[in-house]
């Protein structure tokens, strides 16, 4: 249970972090909280040339508030310092209550909401949940900067959308729609592992009592957060109800393709889903 | 410092002589009491020396080759490129060790590394030692083998069944040599009492196969000194059985060889037998005539294995209409993976250990063991019973279902007491009714049971267990355990013992009872443990024995001295030897009183130096029975156990919330009640573990097959702290003539129930029988969906 040789470095700017990361090509890997990374070294079933340590980087920490309501979150932003934000508890509530499902206390006092989010685990909480407030990811490299929206960020399994020598640097999540609630939803095998299924939702309700607009993505069913769209379209135009509930459960559980592994079938995941689809929709109707 | 000037500093130390005497209309003056581990503090804060944490000037680092394939026959070893390794110092193969070694002398089938064959994939086959570690694993990836696959055997009914390529060559011409033990006992005429009984009730039940996950992983370090002496360091439970074998294998004098065993992070009988990493240590230390050091790796932990055998059970009882058990059927296929282990006696045990704590009139039992080409089986705590006692304590729920009979009501009716099993065994002691009583009035069973909300449910189990077994694994006729003990002048009571301390307590069990025969304060006594050159012989830590053994040897040596000094005291004060007590620092005699280290030196002026040895051997006429196997599981005392488990079922996912678990359990005097109940919780606790999430299975099929499905402690599931039910310990004293102030065991016997009482909540709940462990989400979802195929679709409303 040790890692492999590698370089370590420890740049003290974002554009040293950047050149460090572009020299080192694909076998450089940014070292931000190091609770997947590490882990994942020590098994060996990561070897990276290069440790390009982010700890120095401070202007990549911190929460500040938009002046629309939203929120812009550094990427090294511990999760502990999220959950324990009121800041992020006001306006972004689902932030604040995905944070306990999130491993362990000691793990959110290490671990980062850009190492997670870059890390692109199947089984990651916080990339359903920002694919459901719609967050922006703020992403720079050697040719400058860019933003990617979640729904374009996760191509596969472990894999994003970040270029070699690209940095994700923060989150940027829009003020809650009014009338919007959100819920989320998970089974695990013990507290604070992976998740067998989750799901992260936000309903969108109108003046007429109507789903104006729904966004559900689910965790641990896929090859990343795989978005609902067919559960959030059956949604739209009803007021929530137990038929329109029961609907969404079915639909959701019969659009996943989740894969089996030794903690859980094929079909138990599915199952899963459907229920956890049905609880949370539940709890945003009472 | 002066003799006189430490008197002086006792007396005031002391605690106050009243204190004693108020002690005085019990019979204990320091066991009963709740007390700390002596080696708690040196644990908790982390300066306790563990095998890995010794480091030799000049020591090597070793590694281990494994097999890569299930079954294979080895053709050829090259070793020539990873010798050339600059830092690699010696690499040997099972050419080097070719004597055949086992735990049990009949059926000695593995070599230290693989000789001809590999049987499972992580088999053995060369080691390395080497200047380091990443040395060591680089030489590992240049030794070249080259194998004849063979077809594996996973599937133990496929095991019965093959012809051809045994995973070993049978002993006799015409057997079928994946048979390791087969056992047929019969004990009364079952099948005229099944034709007689008003009611049958039958079931298949299957235990699925878990393993230890000591936190420590094995360790040794070896050294051969200038003298030819072999030092052996091991994270070991049996440093004797340990040193014989070593001497056997490495054609060693035993006198040459020296095992200790420092601390252990835990066995749970995962380190009961020789292993693989203590012959290679040896033999590179040999060779090298430097120390060598090899720890596992968790996942060589994983592979090593010796746990708890998947066993598919089959049981029949049959019963009066009032819930007498007139007749048990037992039919039992135990998996014994690739090599024999323990399992002789795993397979009698299987049957021997299930009658107590009830009366059945007749019994048979037929218990097969095979082995596959998976990780070995062999003795995991609780060994031999847990599946079994799953099986039948299920039983006994559908019986009482099925009669209309209280499940509590039902083991009451069966209660045996006192006298013998129908295997006859003799039972002296037995709180079982009083554990009965203990869980139901804790659970509020009377109000609760069959009556909470769907969902939610309460279950019941009992057990009994052995407090050690009267024969050795060897036969002699030597004790089985002994202690000796030193009284120094200055009042240090050194207390040197052969058990094996494995976190379960008995140095500090050892201790506490030189207290109590010799009146000193704990901080005076001095524990030597385990160590072959030191200590006198004991077998180990393994089937509960040492409360009860070194218990009665230690306090055989510490009477003997006990009586000196208080005749000595007696002389000095002019009182009978009657009255004076040794307690708490103090000798008392009449209206005076002395500090103890005052009457250690009138003893030692009068007797010289002050040293006694005691010992155990169990009891062998009139214990067990005459008919072949009979002694195997006999033991000097029974403890007895009952849960009440309290369960809450979430029907659309299948997870199963163990709430609380009430454990009673008769352990004959409890010595320390602390240790006591915290051998309770932990067995329960290691019970519902395996109950409801742990698994140790191979991967089937190529080219995985044979590989080990979760071979780290992130996969391989085990309960932690935030996971566990409330577990209640109610401590029920049954004394035995036999145990150490009526002593019995704590450490496995409250284990048993937890499987079954899970079990029986369940169906309390959900009105569901799973007869298959373990409990997992997806399975507890499929059994339900499979009870209400034909009901309405699923409603979260409802």
């Amino acid at each position: 249970m040790k890692p492999g040789p590698f370089e370590y470095v420890r740049p003290a700017s974002v554009e040293e972090a950047i050149a460090a990361l572009e020299d080192g090509g694909y076998d450089a890997k940014p070292l931000a909280g190091g609770q997947s990374l590490i882990p994942a070294m020590n098994f060996r079933l990561a070897q990276p040339a290069v440790l390009v340590d982010l700890e120095d980087l401070d202007e990549l920490r911190g929460i500040r508030a938009r002046e629309d309501g939203g929120l812009i979150i550094g990427a090294m932003t511990l999760h502990r310092e999220l959950e324990r934000s009121t800041l992020v508890a006001e306006r972004a509530p689902l932030v604040a209550e995905v944070m306990p499902w999130i491993a362990h206390p000691q793990i959110r006092n290490r671990g980062t909401v850009g190492g997670s989010l870059a890390h692109a685990d199947p089984a990651a909480e916080l990339p359903s949940v920002m694919q459901v407030l719609d967050a922006v990811l703020h992403v720079r490299g050697p040719d400058g900067g860019r933003t990617i929206p979640v729904d374009e960020f996760y191509l596969g399994l472990f894999t994003t959308a970040l270029e070699p020598g690209e940095l994700l640097t923060a989150i940027e999540i829009p003020p809650l729609p009014a009338g919007a609630t959100c819920a989320f939803e998970e089974v695990s095998r013990r507290h604070g592992d992976f998740a067998l299924a989750g799901v992260a939702v936000v309903v969108e309700t109108g003046a007429d009592g109507a789903v104006a607009r729904a966004r559900m993505s689910l965790l641990s069913v896929g090859d990343g957060p795989v978005l609902a769209e067919r559960t959030m379209a059956s949604l739209v135009g009803r007021a929530l109800s137990a038929e329109s509930i029961r609907d969404a459960a079915a639909i959701t559980a019969e659009d996943l393709d989740p894969p089996s592994d030794i903690h859980a079938s094929a079909a138990f995941r599915r199952h899963l889903a459907g229920v956890l689809t049905h609880r949370a929709l539940d709890r945003l109707r009472a | 410092m002066h003799p006189e000037e430490l008197l002086r500093k006792q007396a005031e130390t002391a605690p106050d002589p009243g204190a004693a005497e108020a002690l005085a209309p019990h019979d204990l003056s320091r066991l009963g009491r709740r007390s700390r581990r002596v080696d708690g503090h040196r644990k908790s804060t982390g300066s306790e020396i563990y095998t890995d944490d010794i480091v030799l000037p000049g020591m090597l680092h070793g590694k281990i080759l494994r097999s890569p394939h299930p079954h294979a026959r080895i053709v050829a070893i090259d070793t020539s490129d990873a010798e050339a390794i600059p830092g690699v110092q010696s690499v040997i193969t099972g050419r080097d060790m070719p004597l055949a070694y086992g735990i049990i002398p009949w059926t000695r089938d593995e070599h230290a590394l693989a000789f001809d064959k590999v049987r499972f994939v992580g088999d053995a086959v060369a080691a390395v030692a080497a200047v380091d570690e990443d040395t060591a694993n680089e030489a590992l990836t240049r030794i070249r083998v080259e194998y004849e696959i063979l077809p594996p055997l996973f599937e133990p009914e496929e095991a019965l069944e093959a012809s051809g390529n045994p995973i070993h060559e049978a002993k006799k011409e015409g057997r079928n040599g994946n048979i390791t033990k087969h056992v047929h006992l019969e004990f009364g005429d079952v099948d005229e009492a099944m034709a007689g009984s008003d009611v049958t009730v039958e079931g298949e039940y299957y235990f699925h196969g878990t393993t230890h996950t000591p936190i420590e992983p094995h360790c040794a370090v070896a050294r051969r000194n200038v003298n030819g002496l072999l030092e052996v360091w091991s994270s070991t439970q049996v440093p004797h059985y340990l040193q014989r074998e070593l001497a056997r294998v490495l054609d060693l004098d035993v006198a040459e060889v020296r095992v200790v065993q420092p601390a252990v992070g835990g066995a749970f009988g995962g380190k009961s037998e020789p292993f693989d990493l203590e012959f290679a240590v040896a033999l590179l230390a040999m060779r090298t005539g430097r120390p060598v050091k090899i720890l596992y790796t968790r996942e060589e932990l994983f592979y090593s294995h010796r746990g708890r055998h998947p066993m598919d059970m089959s049981y029949r009882v049959g019963a009066t209409a009032d819930g007498r058990i007139r007749a048990v059927d037992g039919k039992l296929l135990l998996d014994g993976g690739a090599y024999a282990s323990f399992g002789l006696v795993t397979a009698y045990y299987s049957g021997q250990l299930l009658m107590a704590p009830y009366d059945v009139e007749t019994y048979r039992f037929d218990a097969t063991r095979v082995y596959t080409n998976k990780p070995p089986c062999g003795p995991k705590r609780g060994h031999g019973s847990v599946q079994p006692r799953f099986g039948f304590e299920v039983s006994l729920d559908k019986l009482a279902e099925k009669l209309g009979i209280d499940p509590i009501e039902l083991r009451r009716r069966n209660f045996m007491g006192l006298g013998r099993t129908v295997n006859e065994f003799r039972v002296q002691s037995n709180g079982f009714m009083e554990c009965l009583d203990k869980v139901e009035h804790a659970s509020d069973w009377k109000n609760r049971y069959g009556r909470l909300p769907r969902g939610h449910g309460l279950g019941v189990a009992g057990s009994c267990y052995i407090s050690g077994t009267n024969y050795p694994i060897y036969p002699n006729d030597m004790p089985q355990a002994s202690a000796q003990v030193q009284i120094e002048r200055s009042g240090r009571v050194t207390v040197l013992h052969g058990a094996s301390e494995i976190g379960q307590g008995s140095d500090s069990t050892m201790a506490y009872i030189a207290c109590e025969e010799l009146g000193v304060p704990v901080e005076y006594v001095r524990v030597v443990s385990a160590d072959t050159d030191l200590t006198p012989v004991d077998l180990g830590a393994y089937s509960s024995r040492e409360t009860l053994m070194v218990g009665n040897a230690v306090m055989m040596a510490c009477r003997e001295l006990g009586t000196k000094v208080r005749a000595s005291v007696a002389t000095a004060t002019g009182v009978g030897a009657e009255q004076v007590r040794l307690a708490n620092g103090w000798a008392l005699a009449g209206g005076e009183r002395m500090p103890i280290a005052r009457a250690f030196m009138l003893a030692e002026a009068e007797h010289g130096t002050l040293g006694a040895v005691g010992h155990y051997n169990t009891p062998k006429e009139g214990v067990h029975g005459d008919y072949r196997g009979g002694t195997i599981g006999a033991s000097p005392a029974y403890s007895f156990t009952a849960h009440v488990a309290e369960v809450e079922v979430d029907e659309h996912t299948g997870f199963v919330n163990v709430r609380k678990i009430w454990v009673a359990h008769d352990c004959g005097r409890a010595l320390n009640p602390m240790l006591v109940e915290g051998q309770m919780e932990g067995s329960a606790y290691m019970g519902f573990a395996e109950a409801v999430m742990e698994h140790q299975r191979v991967k089937r099929g190529t080219p995985e097959g044979g590989l080990h499905d979760a071979p780290s402690l992130l996969d391989y599931r085990i309960p932690t702290s935030l996971d566990c039910p409330e577990f209640i310990p109610l401590i029920v004293e049954a004394n035995d003539p036999e145990g150490p102030y009526g002593a019995k065991e704590a450490g496995e016997g409250p284990l048993h129930p937890s499987l079954p009482a899970i079990a029986n909540a369940i169906f309390d709940a959900v009105g569901v029988r799973i007869d298959r462990l373990p409990f997992t989400p997806d399975r507890v979802w499929r059994a339900l969906q499979a009870a209400r195929a034909d009901a309405a679709p699923e409603s979260e409303s409802g």
